[in-house]
């Protein structure tokens, strides 16, 4: 990851990071291979659409995840649940420009949004439902110079 | 009891990372500081332990860029009238009139620290005085001190929750001397992101991070971790030495200390795997 000023700053101070005990839904969003994994909690307001009124992070996993983290959560908030699918949706398709090992870690924030949304509405029918965890589909192991092979 | 304890963690990381912003002899007398607060934390830890009372490590984020040192000098100040208003809620008079002793003279010593201006440490220039990094180097530097920084807080409560949940010697020396180990590095590393104007307080850690039920693993895992950390102060050496001689030398001495890191690892898990 190249460290730009903006990023430094994400780095110094991370936004929305923390349990948030309160919270209507958590997801989880996992790397199976090394056991990194992010935790997503949100606060909803029903308004005409399901808004997240507010949302925090948590993680297990290198300072590119707590960036992304800090990065994607910043987005998210106060958006409704429409405009946060499209967020994850136009996360996943900006990762095949990122080097292997950063867009794991990008995937990882945004499967766990997506996690935490279907929670919530998992939990709207039955208020017992367990936290949804997605697994990444990335692998970070960064690619050998000359190795065109697609990631997994 | 529970908001004391988590405000004492909050006090002892206020503190060792206002002494990252300090260029003076100030640096050191707040390194003293937050060593008391931190056995304060650790007595507050045993209270727990001895009432087999649940506890955590959760802190709230500790904000720390200001343009004068005093404005944190104050903050701490605070932070020590917040945690003294709660002193009672440790049933243990011992440690309460010994905190109660200790703020008093801290409170004396703080009040007339001289002010320095604070502005650098935030500053996010990323340069070093005398020292010319290449973008690529900066940039490697840059990603280290965040990743290892976070790093030696993390180790240094791992250990101490398990110092403190064991009543093993063998295995408690082993913990100290890692705790005492990874403070100095935490140290060196804060010293270097105030230096290159990047400092941040470490995020807090999620429970299961310190609340593991496998020692055994680990130990191994942290071993495995290690020797990754071993070869990024490789990495970072090679990728610095064309720029500083001093940098080089540093982390090619870090790389050599994890060594000492490993052999008390694996002297824990044979000890461990033995019993």
């Amino acid at each position: 990851m190249e460290a730009d000023a903006q990023l430094v700053q994400h780095m110094m101070s991370p936004q929305n990071y923390g349990e948030m005990k309160d919270n209507d839904a958590t997801g989880m969003g996992k790397n199976p291979k090394n056991g990194e994994k992010v935790a997503i909690y949100l606060k909803v307001k029903k308004e005409e659409e399901l808004t997240i009124e507010d949302i925090s992070f948590q993680a297990i996993g290198c300072t590119t995840t707590i960036v992304a983290g800090s990065i994607i959560t910043s987005e998210a908030k106060g958006i409704t649940f429409s405009r946060a699918r499209e967020l994850v949706s136009i996360t996943l398709g900006m990762l095949d420009n990122v080097p292997p090992e950063d867009a794991a870690c990008t995937e990882m924030v945004a499967i766990a949004l997506s996690a935490a949304l279907d929670t919530y509405l998992k939990r709207e029918e039955d208020s017992d439902y367990p936290m949804i965890s997605y697994l990444i589909e990335t692998d970070c192991t960064p690619k050998e110079e000359g190795d065109d092979a697609p990631t997994i | 009891m529970h908001q004391l304890f988590k405000e004492l963690h909050e006090l002892f990381l206020a503190t060792q990372f206002t002494a990252f912003i300090s260029k003076t002899s100030t640096r050191q007398e707040l390194y003293e500081f937050t060593n008391i607060f931190f056995k304060h934390f650790t007595w507050v830890e045993n209270a727990f332990v001895k009432e087999r009372e649940a506890y955590s490590y959760s802190v709230d984020h500790i904000p720390i860029k200001v343009t004068q040192l005093s404005h944190m000098i104050n903050n701490i100040l605070e932070r020590m009238d917040s945690v003294e208003e709660k002193l009672d809620s440790c049933k243990d008079e011992h440690i309460t009139f010994r905190v109660r002793s200790d703020f008093e003279y801290i409170r004396q010593v703080l009040e007339k620290i001289p002010d320095e201006d604070a502005a650098t440490a935030f500053d996010t220039k990323r340069v070093y005085p005398n020292v010319e990094l290449t973008d690529e180097a900066r940039d490697a530097l840059t990603i280290f001190l965040f990743e290892e920084s976070y790093k030696e807080y993390e180790l240094i409560m791992v250990y101490n929750y398990s110092k403190a949940n064991s009543d093993d010697a063998f295995l408690n020396r082993i913990f100290q001397i890692l705790i005492d180990e990874s403070f100095f590095h935490l140290r060196s590393f804060g010293e270097m992101m105030a230096d290159m104007g990047i400092l941040g307080v470490p995020r807090t850690l999620m429970e299961e991070i310190y609340k593991f039920d496998d020692l055994k693993q680990f130990l191994k895992d942290g071993i495995e971790e290690e020797i990754g950390a071993k070869e990024e102060c490789k990495r970072l050496a090679e990728a610095v030495s064309s720029s500083s001689e001093y940098f080089a030398a540093f982390f090619t001495f870090i790389n050599n200390q994890e060594n000492y890191h490993i052999a008390l690892m694996e002297e824990a898990l044979a000890y461990i795997e033995g019993k």
